[in-house]
């Protein structure tokens, strides 16, 4: 239990893992999150606007809203769940990276093993 | 800062909040993260399967006539704003400002319910129509999925009830600190699924 413990950063840099480093959020009043609230309420409300309006062809406005939609979720990690908090080095990144690979790749797979609509149905 | 002794008495990090200075409870924070990534997983099957499954409609209407944009455009406005309220209760909860903390938290708890109970009411409405999940494929999958949304958020709910109690009767501790910050950790997550929710199967329904 005594055990010396090395500083946080530097157990990272030293196995070459610098992006696993760490950064707690400070405690001055939370500025960048009142910034996050307004563009999240901006972006979710402005692919609404989009959609209403009608201004692109189907697919590109899905591409759009679909970028919009990925925009929002990075800054709720960011800026909401400080996902780069931690003890050590913030070893939830991989397997977070790995989630969304995974999640990506099965809507993706299964969207596109569907289009081949020949023999079924 | 630094203060051997003092470090050795508590266990304590110094220069980090209470949930990550203790060890043992930063070790369920990083649990807590395995855990959403299992959920990242379950979301993602059922956003396949609803992406499979929208354009089977049956002899049942498909999603531009389904949908009712008025509730979830209040729906997203509810859960962005909870989302918001309960980063600022992490905030005061660093800060050790226990009423500000209680009072944010109550406030995300409030914005939830209203969420819920807008969703509740929307779906009991559909089904009123006639909209079952046996009508078509399609309607299977969006309740699932949405559903499964929704049951997240109504167990958050329950949650954070119980988290109140916990610090209205023993302060803001180590405990505590982590179970408020695994707790807003999942409420922000439920956000990102409803943002792609909100984008996919609502606004995706009107592109059609």
């Amino acid at each position: 239990m005594a055990e010396p413990r090395t500083a946080p950063e530097q157990s990272a840099r030293e196995e070459g893992l610098e992006f696993l480093e760490p950064r707690v959020h400070g405690e001055g009043f939370p500025m960048a999150q009142v910034f996050g609230y307004g563009g999240s309420l901006l972006l979710t409300f402005g692919s609404f606007f989009l959609v209403t309006r009608h201004l692109m062809p189907p697919v590109i406005l899905l591409a759009v809203i679909l970028t919009l939609a990925i925009g929002q979720a990075a800054l709720q990690l960011g800026v909401f769940m400080h996902i780069r908090e931690s003890r050590g080095p913030a070893w939830q990144l991989m397997p977070l990276g790995l989630a969304f690979f995974i999640a990506l790749g099965m809507i993706g797979m299964s969207i596109w093993i569907m289009m081949f609509k020949a023999g079924v149905s | 800062m630094s203060l051997p002794l003092a470090q050795e008495e508590t266990g304590l990090e110094p220069g980090l909040p209470l949930e990550l200075a203790d060890e043992r409870e930063s070790i369920k924070v990083t649990g807590f993260w395995m855990f959403l990534v299992t959920d990242v997983l379950i979301f993602a099957s059922l956003f396949a399967s609803y992406a499979v499954y929208r354009s089977r409609v049956a002899q049942a209407p498909g999603p531009a006539q389904v949908f009712h944009y008025g509730p979830v455009l209040l729906e997203t406005l509810l859960l962005l704003t909870s989302s918001f309220t309960v980063g600022i209760a992490i905030w005061a909860m660093r800060t050790g400002r226990v009423r500000m903390l209680f009072f944010w938290l109550a406030a995300t708890l409030v914005l939830g319910a209203g969420f819920v109970t807008s969703e509740i009411h929307d779906f009991t409405s559909m089904v009123g129509q006639g909209l079952t999940w046996h009508q078509s494929a399609f309607l299977s999958a969006f309740y699932v999925l949405v559903g499964t949304h929704g049951a997240h958020v109504t167990f958050g709910i329950f949650w954070a009830v119980t988290l109140l109690f916990q610090v209205a009767r023993r302060g803001i501790t180590p405990i505590t600190a982590r179970k408020l910050y695994t707790f807003s950790l999942y409420w922000h997550f439920l956000d990102i699924v409803w943002v792609f929710i909100f984008t996919f199967v609502y606004l995706g329904g009107k592109i059609g």
